[in-house]
């Protein structure tokens, strides 16, 4: 980990004409589509964009668990073929081992790496300790709050002292005032650790809060709409989420993100019943009713 | 954890010197007592009911077969409880009883084990691999179906001795279950966990060992619950229809020679022995999975 820290040079993510695509019976769907995106070794880089645009498709692709179906994903210039250790993952699900404890889980990665025990138990305490959670080592995953879990999660991704972390949506099984200490604690990690972040969330007020840049993607066959730089200055506080300067980056993807999600849903809308509801929508848009 | 509480407050009341302290000394004590019965009210409740419904159906056996009941079913030749005691305190001093029982449990140890040794690693295998899913379920499919007794007159024929057919239904018995069980554990594996191992530098070997099996152990351990259900209930026809030995054939050699007591006794003693079987699996499960007790 602080050879990870030491080099900040490391941890470049380059997303070049990507495209994916499933195929169903009916012929092949896009999921995404002639999408670039680049993460500079230390930065934080969210992704936004509507329910079912690719977003978690294309941080997948970089996990390396999907392939792409044209275009190209690197790593400090490798390509991507395959999952590994240098691109530690969170998901949303916590995805924590039931069957071991919570430092089993975190020294997980270590013990893949064939450290030996007593060396990995240590690593684990030290970073157990950073994350608030020395007194739980012991304990079952099952036992602890959804912010813990994460906790550990995040903890258990970092161990190995991966080039990059890529979290898809970690926060959004959690309340809102657990979500804003975890969005902290992240950010510490972040800052101490120095390592290149792709986030993906669909909570914008997280995406500002957490970020240096922020992608706004399209619906579905989702590609890059926006890229908004986020200038808010570093330690950000709690208070800065009320700041005109994020009021107004907010209302800027706000309304980025609320046309595409008017146009995933549009279809739908037609088609279930807003008639039922007595709203006429002839000679009108969707987007003018709502 | 009731003896301390009890204890301390036997002791206050031995220290009659200040009985104001006593007094403040002994109520805690107290009322942890009263606290322990509330938490474990439940516990509680369900003992004394159980205790007091094995206790009633005793009563109503022994008022049954003493007035020897015709009543759709006849209790004229039904051993009454006692003398169903009176059989089982000969046969505990009798070495032919114990070696039958001893017999029986070595069969089904045999049977059972190689079924679980069997069954676990092919259904983990099966899981695993698609091509060993493919040829070896259709197989499992066409012969499940077959009740273990049914086998009897082919595993005479199989086998060169009667004990090793015997030994081969209750592999058989047992071996369904624990295969089906612990396929169906593979099946519903978190793929989530599995991206996890791997993001973590897990390779094959260590994902199947670290994520696949201990995922799977749960269901792994409901297949050998079912199974020693079932290897039972196997040894026990196979012992019935063609043994020379065994608890099964203590059984049914008592209603030939008209010992209707022994009859009793050895239903007893096969219940008892199932039940002991389980619960050995159930600790066993427990020592292995202790993530999942608390």
């Amino acid at each position: 980990m602080s050879q990870a820290a030491a080099d900040t040079r490391q941890g470049h993510i380059e997303v070049r004409n990507f495209a994916l695509s499933y195929e169903t019976i009916e012929g092949a769907v896009e999921a995404v589509t002639d999408t670039q995106i680049h993460v500079q070794p230390g930065e934080f880089v969210s992704i936004v964009g509507p329910s079912g645009c690719g977003k978690s498709t294309l941080l997948n692709a970089v996990a390396g668990f999907l392939k792409p179906t044209s275009g190209v994903v690197t790593v400090d210039g490798h390509a991507v073929s395959g999952p590994s250790a240098e691109r530690g993952m969170v998901f949303q699900q916590y995805s924590l081992f039931p069957w071991k404890t919570v430092r089993e889980n975190v020294e997980f990665g270590l013990k893949m790496r064939g450290m030996p025990k007593f060396e990995r138990a240590r690593a684990a305490r030290t970073l157990l300790g950073l994350a608030g959670l020395e007194a739980f080592e012991n304990h079952y995953p099952e036992r602890l709050s959804g912010g813990m879990k994460q906790r550990v999660g995040i903890v258990r991704a970092l161990a190995t002292g991966p080039k990059v972390l890529l979290l898809d949506e970690p926060f959004g099984a959690l309340d809102a005032q657990t979500r804003i200490i975890m969005q902290q604690i992240l950010t510490n990690m972040w800052q101490r650790l120095k390592i290149s972040v792709l986030f993906v969330t669909h909570d914008i007020d997280e995406a500002i809060f957490l970020s240096d840049r922020v992608y706004c993607m399209t619906a579905r066959p989702g590609s890059i709409k926006a890229e908004i730089q986020i200038p808010l200055e570093r330690p950000r506080q709690q208070a800065m989420m009320m700041s005109s300067e994020f009021l107004a980056l907010r209302r800027g993807l706000m309304s980025l993100i609320r046309e595409e999600s008017l146009k995933a849903m549009g279809g739908e809308i037609t088609d279930l019943g807003m008639q039922g509801l007595g709203i006429e929508l002839q000679g009108h848009s969707i987007a003018d009713i709502l | 954890m009731s003896s301390p509480a009890l204890m301390t407050s036997h002791n206050q009341a031995a220290a009659p010197a200040a009985p104001g302290t006593a007094d403040a000394l002994s109520q805690p004590a107290f009322a942890r007592a009263i606290r322990w019965f509330k938490l474990n009210q439940d516990k509680l409740r369900a003992l004394l009911i159980g205790t007091a419904s094995l206790i009633l159906f005793l009563i109503a056996w022994h008022l049954l077969t003493t007035y020897r009941v015709v009543f759709f079913v006849k209790f004229t030749n039904v051993p009454a409880p006692l003398a169903v005691y009176a059989s089982f305190t000969k046969a505990i001093h009798d070495p032919k009883f114990l070696m039958h029982i001893l017999l029986s449990c070595r069969r089904i140890f045999i049977g059972f084990s190689l079924a679980a040794l069997v069954g676990v690693p092919l259904g983990l295998i099966m899981g695993r691999f698609k091509l060993v899913h493919e040829v070896v379920f259709p197989i499992a499919e066409v012969l499940r179906p077959i009740p273990a007794i049914a086998w009897v007159p082919m595993a005479i024929m199989l086998w060169p001795t009667n004990e090793q057919s015997i030994v081969f239904i209750t592999f058989l018995g047992s071996f369904f279950p624990i295969l089906v069980n612990t396929l169906h554990g593979m099946t519903l594996v978190d793929p989530v966990l599995v991206r996890a191992a791997k993001c973590l530098g897990a390779r094959e070997t260590s994902i199947f060992r670290e994520v696949y099996f201990p995922a799977s152990l749960p269901h792994i351990f409901t297949g050998l619950t079912v199974g020693m259900g079932v290897a039972w209930v196997s040894l026990i026809a196979a012992e019935m229809i063609s043994g020379q030995f065994g608890i099964g054939y203590f059984t049914w050699e008592a209603y030939s020679l008209v010992q209707y007591a022994d009859i009793a006794l050895g239903m007893i003693a096969i219940g008892v022995l199932g039940l002991g079987s389980s619960l050995v699996i159930r600790a066993a499960g427990q020592l292995v999975m202790p993530w999942r007790s608390r």
